[in-house]
C-alpha cells in the first residue's frame, strides 16, 4: 500500500530504562490500524505486556502516545494519552488511560515522534531528554523528592524555554495509585504517576524544531479549520452563553460559555475588558473562564487569561493571581486549572464560609490547584475528596488511625472550613504520610483493601456517586439516563467520556437537541430532557455506542473529547447543527489516508473493542456482563422514593437497565449473555489474531458453556 | 416609484433597521425614517424625492410600512407601547428583541421570561438571572415584581422553588410541575459540583 506521509510525525520512540537503549519504529507500518494515542497503548499492552503484569512491575509499560491531528493547526488537537495497566483499578489493576493537554503532545511531535513507550525501569532516578534526534536519558537524582513545579524549571532552564516538560511529583515517586503526570504546569494525566515513578522516570523534557506536513489541499485545510471554528461554543462544546446576547436566541445559565463584553479579566496587566461581539471567531478565547464559571463573579477580578492547549482557542485552564495566597498561606499568588482540578482543594470541605463562590472557596481552590499539582496528586474525578468526606463523617477516621495521627490532623479547621487545612491534608497524600496518606492516595480501592469496607456499601450511597472498579460515575444518569449508565459499564476506570454529556448539557432546548438528535442517531427519542427519562429503545443505544466510538477516537487523534465530538453549534444560520464527520474530514486531509465517517467510526471502534479485549484477557474472564459492566445501587434508588420515569427523578429501573445492556451488546454485535465481542466481531473489525488469541485461552463467547 | 426607487427605499429601511439592532435597539417607523431622512435617502437621485419626498408624512409611514413587511431578514411585532417595532433576528435575536421591548415592565419582563423559559428548555431560572445584564433589574424592581405577581390572578402560575444551596428559582406552573421544577433547580445548583 502506498502511505501518503501527513497528519503523523512518523516514528514511535522506545525507551528501555532497564538498558538505556533507544530505538525508533516506523508509526504507521506498526501501528497505523490502530490510529495512534490510546490505539497505540493498547496494542503496545496487547503485544507487549503479559496478562497478570502489576502496574508497579518491571513488565509494566507506559505509553505516551498523541494523534494523527495533535500539534496540526486543528482547534482543540493537543492531547496526549497515556495509556498503561491502571493503577487505581481494583481489585485488580487493568488497561487504562490518562489524557493530558498542554503543550507535550505538538512538542513531541515536532521532535519528529507520535508516541513514546517506556519500558523497562531505570537503576536510579533519570528523566528524559529528547530535542529532535537527540534522545538521552539525564540524571535526576538532583530532581527526585521535588515537586512538578520546580523539575519543570529546572528542565526548562537546562534545556530552553520553549520545551514541554512532563513530570511526576512526590505522589508519583511514591508509586501512589492517585498520582499524575503533569505537563506545561497545570495538565495533568491522572493515574499514571505511579508507573512513571515505579520505573524512576522524573520526567520527559521534549524540544522539537520540526514541523508536520498535511497531505491533502492546503487550501481545503485552511477553509476547514476555519469551519471548525465557526461552530466552536466554550468550553464543554456549550453552544448558547449563559445571559441574552442580541445574537443568541437562547441562553442557559448553566452553560460555561461566561465571557461577555463589559467582563475583564482584573489581574492582568494591564487589565483586559472584553470588546466586540462575543460570538466573533476572534472572541472565543473570552467566552471561557472556568474560574468564573465555578467560583462566579469574583473570579473576574482575580484572572490574568485563559491558558490552555496547543491549537485551541477554549483556553480552559484559567490563570487566577489571588496576592493572598503569598501573604495567608506562604504559596505562589498565580495558579491554573479547570473542571476537577481547580476544584482540587475546595471539594475537601462540605461547607465553606461564603459558601461555594466565597472568598474562602477561592482560596481552596488556589491552594489545591498549587499543591497537587506540584506534588502530582490525582483526585480520581472528585472521589478522592468525596471518600475523604465521608469517611470523616462515619467517623471512620477515628476508628482506623491510630491516635497520634488521628490528633496530628487539624480537624477543627476542617470543620470550619479554613482552606489553610489544606496545607496539612494534601502533603499527607501526595507524599503517603502515615496511614491516612497511604490509603486514600490508593483510591477508592484502598479503603476497600485496607480498612474493609465494602465496595457495595460505598456504592449504595448516592453521596458518594461511586460507580465500580475503584473509581466514580463520570457523567452518568444524572446526565443521560440510559445512555450515561451504559458509558460507565466500560472502562476499567471512571468513563471519561464527554461525547454523550457535551449534547445534552450543551444549553439548546429539548426540542432543538431533540431535533438534532433525530439527525444524528435516528429518532428524537434517542436523547431526553435530564430527569425526564424514558424508557429505553435502540437509539438510544445507537447513541451510546456513537458517544463511546467517539471518545476513542478523540483519545486516538489527539483530539480533546471535553470538547467534542462537534455535533451541535451555536449557528441558528444552521438550524444549531454543527458537524458529525468533522473528524474524519481533519484525519483524511492530514493523513491522506481517505477515510468517511463510517470508516474512522470503524477504526474507533476497533480500538475500542481492543480495549475490552484487553480487559477480558486480562481479568481472564468473557463473563463481561457479569463481571465487569457494572451498575452501583444509588442509581436504582430515589432519596425520596421516586419511580423510574416520573419526571424529576435519575432512578434507573433494573429490567429498563438490562434492556438496555442488551440493546447496546446488540448494535455493538456482542455476544448478549456476556458482554463480550464475538470472533465474528474482532473479524469485523480487523482483529482477528486478537480473537483467535482470545479462543486459545477459552475467552470467547462462543466457548462459554 | 420607479423599480430602482423602490429597491433604494427598501435597501435604505433594511439597512436602517439592521443598524438599529446592530446597536442592540428595536427600530419603530419613526426611527427608521428619521434613520433615512439622516442618511439623505429622500435626497438621493433615484427619484425617490419625485413621490416619497413629495409624500405626506403618513404616506411615508405607509409606503415604509408596506416595505418592511415583505422585507426578508425583518421581523416585525407589536411592542409594548403599541407600536410595531422591527428588528433584523440575525443580529438581534427574537428572545432579546422581546427583553428589549419589556424592559420598561418588569413584572411582565419577568413573567414572560420564566414562562418562556419554563416551556422551551424546560427549566426554572435562578432570580439572579433578573439582576445581570441585559435584564439588568435591581433588587427593589424584583422584590416589587414578584409581590406584584404574587397578588395577580393573571401571574397565578408563577412560583418557586428553594434549591438546597438557598439559591430561589422562579418557574411556571403552566409548564413544569413542581418535583420537575425542584429537580431542575437543584441540578443546576450542582453543576459546579459535577464538573
Amino acid at each position: 500500500m502506498t502511505i501518503t506521509a501527513g497528519g503523523f510525525a512518523g516514528k514511535v520512540l522506545r525507551v528501555d530504562l532497564s538498558t538505556g537503549k533507544i530505538s525508533t519504529l516506523d508509526t504507521r507500518e506498526k501501528y497505523g490500524a490502530m490510529l495512534g494515542g490510546t490505539g497505540l497503548g493498547y496494542q503496545v499492552l496487547w503485544e507487549e505486556v503479559p496478562a497478570g503484569t502489576g502496574p508497579f512491575d518491571v513488565a509494566n509499560k507506559l505509553i505516551f502516545a498523541t494523534g494523527a491531528l495533535a500539534g496540526t493547526s486543528v482547534p482543540c488537537s493537543g492531547r496526549t494519552a497515556i495509556t498503561t495497566i491502571f493503577p487505581s483499578c481494583w481489585p485488580k489493576a487493568l488497561v487504562g488511560s490518562g489524557h493530558m493537554g498542554g503543550q507535550f503532545a505538538a512538542k513531541l511531535k515536532y521532535a519528529g515522534y507520535d508516541a513514546i513507550i517506556v519500558e523497562g525501569k531505570a537503576e536510579r532516578p533519570v528523566w528524559l531528554f529528547i530535542r529532535d534526534g537527540r534522545v538521552e536519558l539525564r540524571d535526576a537524582a538532583f530532581l527526585w523528592g521535588s515537586g512538578i513545579h520546580r523539575t519543570t524549571l529546572e528542565i526548562s532552564q537546562e534545556m530552553g524555554a520553549d520545551c514541554a516538560v512532563a513530570a511526576i511529583g512526590q505522589a508519583g515517586e511514591k508509586l501512589a495509585p492517585l498520582a499524575t503526570v503533569v505537563n506545561s504546569l497545570s495538565h495533568s494525566a491522572g493515574g499514571v504517576g505511579g508507573v512513571m515513578g515505579s520505573k524512576n522516570l522524573k520526567a520527559i523534557g521534549v524540544q522539537g524544531s520540526g514541523g508536520l506536513r498535511i497531505a491533502g489541499n492546503k487550501e481545503q485545510w485552511e477553509r476547514l479549520v476555519k469551519f471548525h471554528l465557526s461552530i466552536l461554543g466554550a468550553n464543554n462544546q456549550h453552544v448558547v452563553p449563559s445571559f441574552p446576547t442580541p445574537e443568541s436566541e437562547y441562553y442557559n445559565p448553566g452553560s460555561r460559555w461566561v465571557g461577555e463584553p463589559g467582563k475583564r479579566w482584573g489581574a492582568a496587566r494591564p487589565p483586559v475588558e472584553i470588546t466586540g461581539s462575543i460570538h466573533d471567531m476572534s472572541r472565543i478565547a473570552y467566552r471561557t473562564n472556568s474560574a468564573a464559571f465555578f467560583l462566579g463573579e469574583q473570579a473576574w477580578k482575580h484572572t490574568v487569561r485563559g491558558n490552555g492547549c496547543t491549537s485551541c482557542p477554549i483556553r480552559c485552564h484559567t490563570t487566577l493571581k489571588v496576592p493572598a495566597m503569598a501573604t495567608k498561606y506562604g504559596l505562589d499568588e498565580v495558579a491554573q486549572g479547570t473542571c476537577i482540578a481547580l476544584n482540587f482543594g475546595r471539594f475537601f470541605f462540605p461547607t465553606l464560609p461564603g459558601g461555594p463562590k466565597g472568598e474562602a472557596a477561592l482560596e481552596a481552590c488556589m491552594i489545591g490547584m498549587n499543591m497537587a499539582d506540584d506534588m502530582g496528586i490525582w483526585s480520581n474525578y472528585g472521589q478522592l475528596q468525596r471518600d475523604f468526606i465521608k469517611l470523616s463523617r462515619d467517623g471512620v477516621f477515628q476508628a482506623k488511625l491510630g491516635s497520634a495521627e488521628y490528633a496530628a490532623i487539624p480537624w477543627d479547621k476542617w470543620r470550619a472550613g479554613d482552606p489553610a487545612f489544606l496545607l496539612d491534608i494534601i502533603p499527607r497524600i501526595g507524599e503517603r504520610r502515615g496511614e491516612l496518606g497511604q490509603v486514600l492516595s490508593e483510591g477508592s480501592g484502598g479503603l476497600f483493601g485496607h480498612w474493609g469496607i465494602s465496595e457495595e456499601a460505598w456504592g449504595a450511597d448516592h453521596a458518594t456517586t461511586y460507580w465500580k472498579m475503584g473509581h466514580p460515575k463520570h457523567h452518568a444518569n444524572e446526565d443521560d439516563g440510559q445512555c450515561g449508565v451504559i458509558i460507565n459499564t466500560q472502562y476499567n476506570r471512571d468513563a471519561q467520556c464527554h461525547s454523550h454529556t457535551n449534547f445534552v448539557r450543551n444549553g439548546l432546548p429539548v426540542h432543538e437537541q431533540k431535533r438534532l438528535a433525530g439527525e444524528l442517531w435516528g429518532s428524537p427519542d434517542s436523547v431526553d430532557a435530564p430527569g425526564h427519562y424514558t424508557r429505553m429503545n435502540k437509539y438510544k443505544a445507537q447513541r451510546a455506542k456513537w458517544a463511546l466510538i467517539r471518545k476513542e477516537l478523540h483519545d486516538c487523534l489527539g483530539l480533546c473529547n471535553w470538547m467534542g465530538p462537534w455535533v451541535a453549534s451555536p449557528l441558528k444560520e444552521r438550524g444549531y447543527r454543527g458537524d458529525n464527520s468533522l473528524e474524519s474530514r481533519f484525519f483524511s486531509l492530514a493523513t491522506g489516508m481517505d477515510l468517511d465517517r463510517e470508516e474512522l467510526d470503524a477504526a474507533g471502534e476497533r480500538v475500542f473493542t481492543l480495549h475490552r479485549a484487553l480487559t477480558i484477557r486480562d481479568m481472564e474472564t468473557v463473563d463481561m456482563r457479569a463481571q465487569h459492566d457494572h451498575v452501583p445501587r444509588w442509581v436504582y434508588e430515589d432519596p425520596k422514593g421516586a419511580q423510574p420515569f416520573t419526571p424529576g427523578t435519575i432512578r434507573m429501573d433494573r429490567d429498563d437497565i438490562s434492556r438496555a445492556m442488551d440493546m447496546f451488546y446488540e448494535v455493538m454485535g456482542w455476544d448478549k449473555s456476556t458482554g463480550a465481542p464475538t470472533r465474528e466481531a474482532y473479524a469485523r473489525l480487523g482483529l482477528v489474531d486478537v480473537g483467535a488469541a482470545l479462543q486459545a485461552k477459552n475467552l470467547l463467547p462462543e466457548d462459554k458453556p | 416609484m420607479t423599480c430602482d426607487a423602490t429597491a433604494a427605499f427598501t435597501g435604505a429601511a433594511v439597512e436602517a433597521v439592521r443598524e438599529a439592532s446592530r446597536q442592540g435597539r428595536l427600530a419603530t417607523r419613526e426611527d427608521v425614517l428619521a434613520a433615512m431622512e439622516a442618511e439623505g435617502v429622500f435626497l438621493s437621485p433615484v427619484g425617490l424625492e419625485a413621490e416619497a419626498q413629495a409624500a405626506p408624512p403618513e404616506g411615508r409611514d405607509a409606503l415604509l410600512a408596506a416595505v418592511l413587511a415583505t422585507a426578508p431578514d425583518i421581523i416585525a411585532f407589536q411592542g409594548l407601547s403599541g407600536q410595531t417595532v422591527y428588528h433584523a433576528p440575525d443580529l438581534l435575536s427574537r428572545t432579546y428583541a422581546r427583553i428589549l421591548d419589556r424592559k420598561g415592565s418588569p413584572l411582565l419582563l419577568m413573567a414572560e421570561e420564566i414562562r418562556a423559559n419554563s416551556r422551551d428548555y424546560p427549566r426554572p431560572v435562578p432570580v439572579e438571572l433578573f439582576g445581570a445584564p441585559p435584564f439588568g433589574l435591581a433588587p427593589e424592581e424584583i422584590e416589587q415584581a414578584l409581590r406584584g405577581m404574587a397578588a395577580s390572578p393573571d401571574y397565578q402560575d408563577i412560583t418557586f422553588t428553594t434549591a438546597h444551596t438557598g439559591a430561589v428559582y422562579l418557574f411556571s406552573t403552566r409548564h413544569l410541575e413542581q418535583s420537575y421544577a425542584a429537580f431542575l433547580a437543584q441540578r443546576a445548583e450542582s453543576l459546579v459540583m459535577n464538573p
